[in-house]
């Protein structure tokens, strides 16, 4: 899979957790990338970001939330 | 034509060309004749107590047929005795009282010494004091030169007991030597410095033979580190002006030094806050005359922007230096091939295979050979644009984002605020 491939599946997937209710709870990074725990009520998910073209994408997510709350 | 003069800390020069304080302007019989060429000011070679200096002191680097890219010098300062450069200084101020005559100072780190030498030399009418803290070579080993401009310390001291004494401009010339330039040009301000200079020669030895091993130059079998200048070292010296230019601590003028071989160079160093340059290696590989053509481009230049004079372009490009962190993060070009102008060598598609990103495609089309870039995989890191021989067969444009600008600082402090 390409690097955009790969990207352009990891903005999917943020796009849809948002999309469903879900916050963004956690931000953490380290060697292996970005981690990020988005929240609904109890209901926890832990995603691993691992490019560079969706690590962008979701700050901008991040800072959107953020604008909103 | 727009107004070339300039006013560099209350050193008026006819235009904002000035050779620097090199082997350019050694002599009287020198300095005029550059004044005779149109130089609006010239930096006299470093005066201080008269060295000895060896032979085979220059070495220049060229490039794939460029002659003279860069160029090393092991020459020290002047080995005249001071009475005779100041009686040049003063037939030569005479005759061109309208010409800018800074000299360049250079005496051992104690207040007497520095007392001393600036009377002399203002009793015959110079315009302002150059503080060479910035030659690499001989002198250094004896305290002088880099190895004083490379303390912060020292160079606020020194420039202190100039300011003393001094009656016109001092201009503290620095070392790129350093780590962080930004930090003797604070010094120099701290001394009461009227304006910086930057920047001397890097060092350097220019090359080894490889037939006799010597070094490049060699005295005798052995050689000496030098100091490296020519359009080698204009990115750097472009770079210590601008963020010199941008500190706010250092709110003095700038004279830009540092490869400039025409106006362009020249117009960029005033963009980046240099209130006038100072020329040597053009000079010395092409003569004196190449200043007609630095003050019509310039003077040309300025019309076509409509800026009356030139004073009006100074720093107008320093607010548009930043640190990295500061740059937007989403801000997108790609790279944009036009086949109809391609010569397919294909130096773009072998650049970006082998040391980018791998998003330049080989096809045919009609049995035509094509490139062409595949936008999603470009990373806009201009390679190819820069290794294509052909003018206009590559273009980076503008992509518009979906998201909206932010910067790495902005985005650190965005997940600060929810990191565990």
């Amino acid at each position: 899979m390409s690097e955009h491939q790969q990207s352009t599946e990891e903005i999917k997937k943020v796009d849809q957790y948002l999309d469903s209710g879900f916050k963004i709870k956690y931000v953490y990074e380290n060697l292996s990338g970005m981690f990020v725990e988005f929240a609904r009520q109890e209901e926890v998910i832990l995603m691993q970001i691992l490019t560079a073209d969706a690590r962008k994408y979701f700050s901008a997510k991040l800072q959107e939330q953020t604008l909103l709350q | 034509m727009a107004d070339l003069r300039i006013d560099l800390a209350g050193i008026k020069s006819p235009n904002p060309f000035w050779l620097a304080s090199a082997p350019p302007t050694n002599s009287g019989y020198q300095v005029q004749r550059a004044f005779e060429a149109g130089w609006g000011g010239a930096v006299w070679k470093t005066l201080g107590d008269p060295i000895l200096n060896v032979s085979s002191r220059f070495a220049a680097v060229s490039f794939n047929g460029q002659r003279v890219a860069g160029f090393n010098n092991i020459e020290l300062i002047t080995d005249r005795p001071l009475e005779v450069n100041l009686k040049e200084i003063y037939e030569t101020k005479k005759r061109f009282p309208d010409h800018a005559i800074i000299a360049s100072l250079m005496v051992e780190p104690k207040q007497e010494k520095w007392h001393e030498i600036v009377k002399r030399v203002e009793d015959v009418g110079v315009d302002g004091l150059e503080l060479n803290f910035g030659c690499p070579h001989g002198m250094a080993e004896r305290g002088m030169g880099s190895a004083s401009g490379q303390v912060p310390e020292l160079v606020e001291k020194q420039t202190y007991w100039v300011k003393e004494a001094a009656k016109t401009p001092v201009i503290v010339k620095l070392t790129p030597n350093i780590t962080d330039i930004t930090v003797t040009a604070e010094a120099a301000t701290r001394g009461g410095a009227d304006a910086i200079s930057m920047i001397n020669t890097i060092n350097s030895l220019a090359g080894v033979d490889l037939d006799t091993w010597n070094t490049v130059p060699h005295v005798a079998g052995k050689g000496a580190h030098g100091g490296y200048c020519g359009p080698a070292v204009k990115p750097i010296a472009l770079n210590m002006v601008a963020e010199c230019a941008r500190n706010p601590l250092i709110n003095v003028p700038i004279s830009g030094i540092g490869g400039i071989s025409n106006w362009q160079d020249a117009a960029e160093f005033i963009l980046m806050g240099a209130t006038g340059v100072q020329v040597c290696t053009a000079a010395m590989h092409h003569g004196f005359s190449i200043v007609e053509d630095m003050i019509d481009g310039l003077g040309n230049y300025l019309d076509d922007k409509g800026i009356a004079s030139v004073m009006d372009l100074v720093g107008r490009s320093v607010s548009r230096y930043s640190n990295w962190g500061d740059l937007d993060l989403n801000y997108k070009i790609v790279a944009e091939i036009n086949n109809d102008v391609c010569i397919n060598c294909n130096k773009c598609h072998i650049a970006c295979e082998d040391t980018s990103h791998q998003c330049i495609d080989l096809y045919t089309e009609d049995g035509r050979p094509m490139l062409k870039v595949r936008e999603e995989d470009c990373v806009g890191c201009n390679l190819c644009s820069i290794v294509c021989p052909a003018e206009g067969a590559i273009t980076m444009v503008e992509r518009p984002s979906t998201v909206p600008p932010m910067t790495w600082n902005e985005r650190q402090t965005l997940i600060s605020s929810l990191s565990k």
